[in-house]
C-alpha cells in the first residue's frame, strides 16, 4: 500500500502558525492530524541501558517492529502519533523521520525530562560548587531551544523542532528539581506555543497548579495519568480547571497501581455527563519497542479498535468519541 | 608474560614508556551532550587535541590513561584514530567517574550486573569496537561520602579486578576507610588500586594519603596544573608549590613505590568550558622540571612515571 507524501511543504507554509501543529517531517496543517494517540512511546530507552552490553541495539530491526505497529496504528484508522518520551529517553529524530515517511503516519516528538531520577548528573550535580541543581529558568532555555532552533541529535546536529514539552514527576511527590522541570516546560510551552504534556507525582491538582503559576493557560496542558488507582477523582477537578484529562493507560488492566477499562469506562461516561468530554484525552502508553525496561507490546491502534467502539456500546454517541479521537488532540496539539 | 588493554590491543608493559595515569581525551557529565553550549565539531575536536597529543609523544610521553566513564562521553571509537594517528597509547577504561555520573540504567544495578559490565567491557570489548577496558574507573559522588551507589560500584570494580587482573583507579581519595573496607571484604589486593586525587584543592586536606600508602594502596597525585595561579582556576584548584610541597612530603615519607602522578587534563573538554592553559603536556613543561629542582632523582623520577604506571596496568590475573 502507498500512502501520500505526509507533509505538503508549500501548504504548511502558506498555512498560519495558528493552524499548525509540528511534526518531526515539518509543520501540518491541524486538520490534516485525524485519529490522533497522545501519550504513546515510539524507542523507550532508558538512559544508559545504550551502553550496556547485554542489550542490543540495531536499528533496522527496531525500525521494522516500529514501522509494522505504525501501519497497523494506520490501517485501524489512526492519523498521528505522538512520542511523549522527551528528549532522553531514547528520542531518535533521524528513526522518526524515517519511519514517518515510510508509513504515513504523522509523528510528533517532544522535548522535555523527567522524573528526576531519568536526569543525567550534569543538570543535578553540575561541575560548580556547590553543584546546585538547574533551576527553572535553564530548563526553560533548553526545552525552548528544540522548539524554536530544532531537536538535538546529542553533539552532532539539530533536526526538526519538537511539537510538546513533556516532565514528569515522582510518584512519592515532586522533587525540588521537578518543580524547577515542570516551571520550565511550563515557560518553554508559554513562549512558543507548543502544549505541555506533564505526568504528575503524588498531587495532580498541585503539579497542574505549579505550571498554571506560571501563566500558561490551563487548555494548553494536559495531565497524564489520571486513571492511576490512586488519582481519586482527580480527573473532574482536572477537566474543572480546564486542563486535559489524560486517561492514558487504556489496555491495562491488571496493574495494581491502575483502574481497568471497566472503570476507565465509567470514569469517561461520568466526564462527558458532566459536560466535560471536550477535555478527555485517551491514550495507551504503548511502547513501540522498550530498551532497558520490560516490553509493552499493546497496539497503538488499541484505544480506536477495542476501547471506543466498547465505551459507544456504553452510551457513549459518535459525536463524542469523534470530539475524544480527533477534535480534542487536535486542539491540544495545534500551536497556540 | 605483562599485558596491559589499550585501545589498538595488547600490548607489553615494557612499551607503555611514560605514562600520564589520569587523564582525559574529553569528559563532559551524563546529559551535557543534550546542551549545544559545549557541542564541538569533530574538526575542532580534532584540531585541539591532536597537537597536544602529538607533543605528549615528541616529549617522551608513552601512554595516555584515560579515565572518562561509561557515562561520560567515552568515545573509544575516536581514542583509537587518535591513538593510530599520533603514536600515543591510550588505555580506556570501564567504570564510572562516580555514582553521580552513573546513568539510571547502571544506577539502578545490581553489584552483580555491574561486574559482569566491567568484566565483559575488558575481557570482550567496549560496545561494538573491538577494544578492551584496561582500568576500571570508579568514585565518591559529590559531597565527599561515598553513596549507596558509590559503594555498588567500587564492590563490582573489586570482583571485576580479581576476575579481569584489571586494576583500578579512583576518583578522589576521601573516605577511604569505606573504599578499602569494600576491597579488604572482596580480597582485592590494594595495591591494584589506585587512589587517585589525592592533591586535589577540595579535599586533599581530609584525604588520608600516607595511610593509604601504609595500607597498601597505590595514592595518585593526579591533579598536577589545576593551581589558583591559571587566568581562570577551577574550584578544585590549588597553589602550585602547596601541591608540590604535598607530594614531596609524601614522597620523603618513604612511599615512593606507591606514587603516580598526573594532570587529569582535557584535551577537548564535552561538556564544560575546561581549564585554559591546561594541558597533559605540564607533566614534561612543569612537573618533572619542578621535581628535579627540588632535588628528585632521574630514578625517582622513572619509578613513578614508568615502572610504577607498568607494574599497576599490568594485567595480574
Ligand atoms: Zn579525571
Amino acid at each position: 500500500m502507498i500512502y501520500p507524501l505526509s507533509v505538503d511543504v508549500s501548504a504548511a507554509v502558506a498555512t498560519t502558525v495558528h493552524e499548525t501543529v509540528t511534526t518531526v517531517l515539518g509543520p501540518v496543517p491541524a486538520h490534516e492530524l485525524g485519529v490522533t494517540a497522545v501519550h504513546e512511546a515510539l524507542l523507550s530507552v532508558v538512559p544508559g541501558a545504550q551502553f550496556a552490553p547485554d542489550i542490543a541495539i540495531d536499528r533496522a530491526e527496531i525500525f521494522e517492529v516500529l514501522a509494522a505497529k505504525l501501519r497497523d496504528f494506520r490501517e485501524h484508522g489512526g492519523r498521528t502519533i505522538v512520542d511523549s518520551t522527551g528528549m532522553f529517553h531514547g528520542r531518535d529524530v533521524n528513526l522518526y523521520e524515517a519511519l514517518s515517511r515510510a508509513t504515513g503516519v504523522h509523528i510528533i516528538a517532544s522535548t522535555g525530562m523527567g522524573p528526576e531520577e531519568m536526569l543525567g548528573g550534569y543538570f543535578l550535580t553540575p561541575q560548580t560548587n556547590p553543584p546546585t541543581p538547574w533551576p527553572a529558568e535553564k530548563f526553560a532555555e533548553l526545552f525552548r531551544k528544540e522548539i524554536t532552533e530544532g531537536m538535538v541529535v546529542p553533539r552532532v546536529e539539530r533536526r526538526g523542532p519538537a511539537g510538546l514539552v513533556t516532565t514528569t514527576a515522582d510518584p512519592n511527590g515532586m522533587t525540588p528539581t521537578e518543580e524547577s522541570l515542570f516551571r520550565g516546560a511550563a515557560r518553554a510551552a508559554l513562549d512558543t506555543g507548543v502544549p505541555l504534556s506533564i505526568r504528575y507525582g503524588a498531587d495532580a491538582l498541585h503539579d497542574l497548579g505549579i505550571v498554571l503559576d506560571e501563566g500558561l493557560p490551563a487548555g494548553r496542558v494536559l495531565v497524564g495519568g489520571l486513571d492511576r488507582a490512586d488519582a481519586d477523582g482527580a480527573a473532574l477537578e482536572v477537566a474543572k480547571r480546564g486542563a486535559f484529562v489524560g486517561l492514558d493507560h487504556v489496555g491495562l488492566n491488571d496493574h495494581p497501581n491502575y483502574i481497568n477499562d471497566a472503570q476507565r469506562t465509567s470514569l469517561v461516561m461520568e466526564l462527558v455527563n458532566a459536560g466535560h468530554s471536550h477535555r478527555i484525552i485517551l491514550s495507551s502508553n504503548a511502547i513501540g519497542v522498550a530498551k532497558g525496561l520490560p516490553e509493552y507490546h499493546l497496539p497503538f491502534s488499541h484505544v480506536l479498535s477495542t476501547f471506543v467502539p466498547f465505551l459507544k456500546q456504553q452510551g457513549l454517541s459518535d459525536e463524542d468519541a469523534h470530539r475524544i479521537l480527533v477534535d480534542n488532540t487536535r486542539e491540544l496539539l495545534t500551536h497556540s | 608474560m605483562s599485558k596491559v588493554n589499550t585501545v589498538l590491543g595488547t600490548i607489553p608493559a615494557e612499551e607503555l614508556g611514560l605514562v600520564a595515569i589520569h587523564e582525559h581525551i574529553g569528559y563532559g557529565m551524563p546529559g551535557s551532550e543534550l546542551d549545544t553550549t559545549w557541542w564541538k565539531t569533530p574538526e575542532e575536536r580534532y584540531a585541539e587535541t591532536v597537537p597536544k597529543l602529538r607533543a605528549f609523544h615528541e616529549y617522551g610521553g608513552g601512554t595516555f590513561v584515560d579515565a572518562t566513564g561509561i557515562c561520560n562521553g567515552r568515545d573509544v571509537d575516536y581514542y583509537k584514530s587518535l591513538s593510530a594517528k599520533t603514536g600515543v597509547h591510550i588505555v580506556a577504561c570501564t567504570g564510572f567517574v562516580g555514582g553521580d555520573t552513573a546513568l539510571p540504567h547502571f544506577a539502578r544495578a545490581s553489584v552483580d550486573y555491574l561486574a559482569k559490565v566491567f568484566i565483559h567491557e575488558i575481557s570482550v570489548g567496549i560496545g561494538t569496537t573491538g577494544s578492551r577496558a584496561g582500568v576500571i574507573k570508579v568514585g565518591v559522588s559529590r559531597g565527599g561520602r561515598m553513596t549507596d551507589l558509590d559503594k555498588r560500584i567500587y564492590r563490582a570494580a573489586a570482583r571485576a579486578a580479581i576476575q579481569t587482573g584489571a586494576p583500578v583507579l579512583t576518583h578522589l581519595a576521601i573516605d577511604a576507610e569505606n573504599a578499602i573496607a569494600i576491597f579488604q571484604e572482596e580480597g582485592l589486593p590494594l595495591d591494584r588500586v589506585l587512589f587517585g586525587h589525592v592533591d586535589d584543592g577540595v579535599n586533599a586536606e581530609n584525604t588520608r594519603d600516607t595511610w593509604i600508602a601504609e595500607q597498601g594502596g597505590r595514592v595518585g597525585f593526579d591533579t598536577f596544573g589545576y593551581e589558583t595561579e591559571l587566568e581562570d582556576p577551577p574550584f578544585w584548584a590549588r597553589p602550585r608549590q602547596e601541591r608540590l610541597d604535598h607530594f614531596l612530603r609524601f614522597l620523603n615519607a618513604g612511599h615512593l613505590d606507591k606514587a603516580l602522578a598526573g594532570a587529569d587534563a582535557n584535551c577537548s573538554p564535552l561538556g564544560w568550558a575546561g581549564v585554559k592553559g591546561h594541558t597533559v603536556n605540564y607533566i614534561f613543561e612543569d612537573l618533572i622540571p619542578d621535581l628535579r629542582k627540588a632535588g628528585l632523582e632521574e630514578d625517582a623520577i622513572r619509578t613513578i612515571f614508568v615502572d610504577n604506571p607498568a607494574t599497576f596496568l599490568t594485567l595480574s590475573a
